[in-house]
């Protein structure tokens, strides 16, 4: 469960972003979670009702854009989308596989008033 | 003459006359009159900024960003000191600290001195069994996290007498899960999985295995017991981590230990001499 750290940390961070720019209160937090991550959205929803209590994203939405797996073929150089974790490369059967995208962890944007 | 009445410091779209662009000749300047182009103050762009509501903030930082910039001021402190540290991840019950206390033996023949960070949500088993065996040993009680972080590395550093270990292993909490996101500083991860768990365990727990430089198969004594399809095995591993070695150990028998330490002693000799793989899991 360690969602519940990620979370805290993206509040961290919105709040201090928001208290720089003279906000009131962070209406909106918008992450973008790779799908190869060890993180899931569910979670990371779940940990949020319980982390905002008390802190500039009381009232907040979370919204999180996943990003789908992209990787690169280091035996061929095919790039493609593949399937989760499934890293084989449709072209040349490799596995040696180069994660482009797919592991983000980020908070993208933030909404205050 | 051309106006814009924007002001060009903060783009506020104030336009208030004193900060109207104005392109004049130095002849028409009157007596007494200030010629600036921006004269409110920062409070107006305050007042300005607040008036728009809501408010979009780009942000793009990562939520291991603070967690990374420790581990990174760790791993420099671990090459300047000449300290090779294993970032060891496993399920809970694998043998990792009977593997350890075994390794450190072994080492000790090679002239290595081995170190320990144990990392568990409660007691001290662990440390202290390694203590016993003469391993310089600290553990680290996380409560309810599931992983360790870079600062409690850092914090746990501390105590330990570094000038004596060459080879510093962190036994993180017992978890495939969690700890693969967090930058402990290491040079290298190790994957352990035993033979008892199956042979699926990189297909269930990809994350982790693909940021293992080295996956080790233990309790391979078990092996024929416990029905375990190394052929199938191998091959989860290189679906899911193509870049890592693997090898088969049983702390009981002694099988592959010879194998492991020589990893450790070689992949130590890469590391003092700066030629250490980055790390696979860098993708912050």
């Amino acid at each position: 469960m360690h969602e519940l750290s990620l979370i805290q940390e993206a509040i961290r961070i919105a709040e201090a972003h928001a208290k720089a720019a003279n906000a009131n209160c962070i209406n909106r937090i918008i992450l973008r979670v790779g799908a190869l991550t060890g993180a899931v959205p569910e979670a990371l929803e779940f940990a949020f009702e319980v982390a905002r209590q008390g802190t500039l994203a009381e009232n907040a939405s979370l919204e999180i854009e996943t990003v789908d797996p992209c990787v690169s073929c280091l035996d061929c150089g095919h790039q493609y989308n593949c399937e989760g974790w499934e890293l084989i490369c449709p072209q040349c059967g490799s596995f040696n596989a180069k994660i482009i995208k797919g592991l983000e962890l980020d908070v993208k944007t933030i909404e205050v008033a | 003459m051309e106006e814009v009445d924007m002001c060009r410091e903060c783009g506020c779209g104030s336009s208030r006359d004193d900060n109207t662009i104005k392109i004049f000749k130095p002849s028409e300047i009157v007596e007494g009159i200030t010629i600036s182009h921006h004269e409110h103050s920062n409070q107006l762009h305050l007042e300005r900024q607040q008036s728009i509501s809501p408010k979009h903030i780009n942000i793009d930082i990562s939520l291991l960003h603070a967690n990374n910039r420790i581990a990174e001021r760790n791993r420099g402190f671990f090459y300047a000191k000449g300290l090779f540290v294993i970032n060891m991840i496993s399920s809970p019950g694998s043998g990792k600290t009977t593997l350890l206390a075994k390794s450190a033996d072994l080492l000790h023949q090679k002239g290595l001195r081995l170190g320990v960070i144990v990392g568990d949500l409660a007691s001290c088993n662990d440390a202290s069994k390694l203590e016993k065996a003469g391993i310089p040993a600290v553990q680290v009680t996380t409560g309810r996290l599931c992983h360790l972080d870079a600062q409690m590395i850092f914090s746990a550093l501390q105590r330990l007498p570094l000038d004596q270990i060459h080879v510093l292993v962190i036994e993180n909490v017992g978890n495939l899960v969690c700890p693969g996101d967090f930058d402990l500083g290491e040079a290298c991860r190790v994957v352990l999985f035993s033979v008892t768990e199956g042979e699926d365990k990189p297909l269930k727990y990809p994350y982790v295995f693909h940021s293992a430089n080295l996956v080790i198969i233990s309790k391979y004594d078990l092996a024929v017991a416990a029905e375990f399809d190394e052929s199938s095995a191998l091959e989860n591993v290189q679906r899911i981590s193509h870049h890592a070695q693997i090898i088969k150990v049983s702390s009981k028998t002694s099988e592959g230990l010879e194998q492991w330490i020589n990893w450790l002693v070689k992949t130590r000799e890469e590391f003092l001499k700066g030629q250490c793989v980055e790390p696979i899991y860098s993708h912050h």
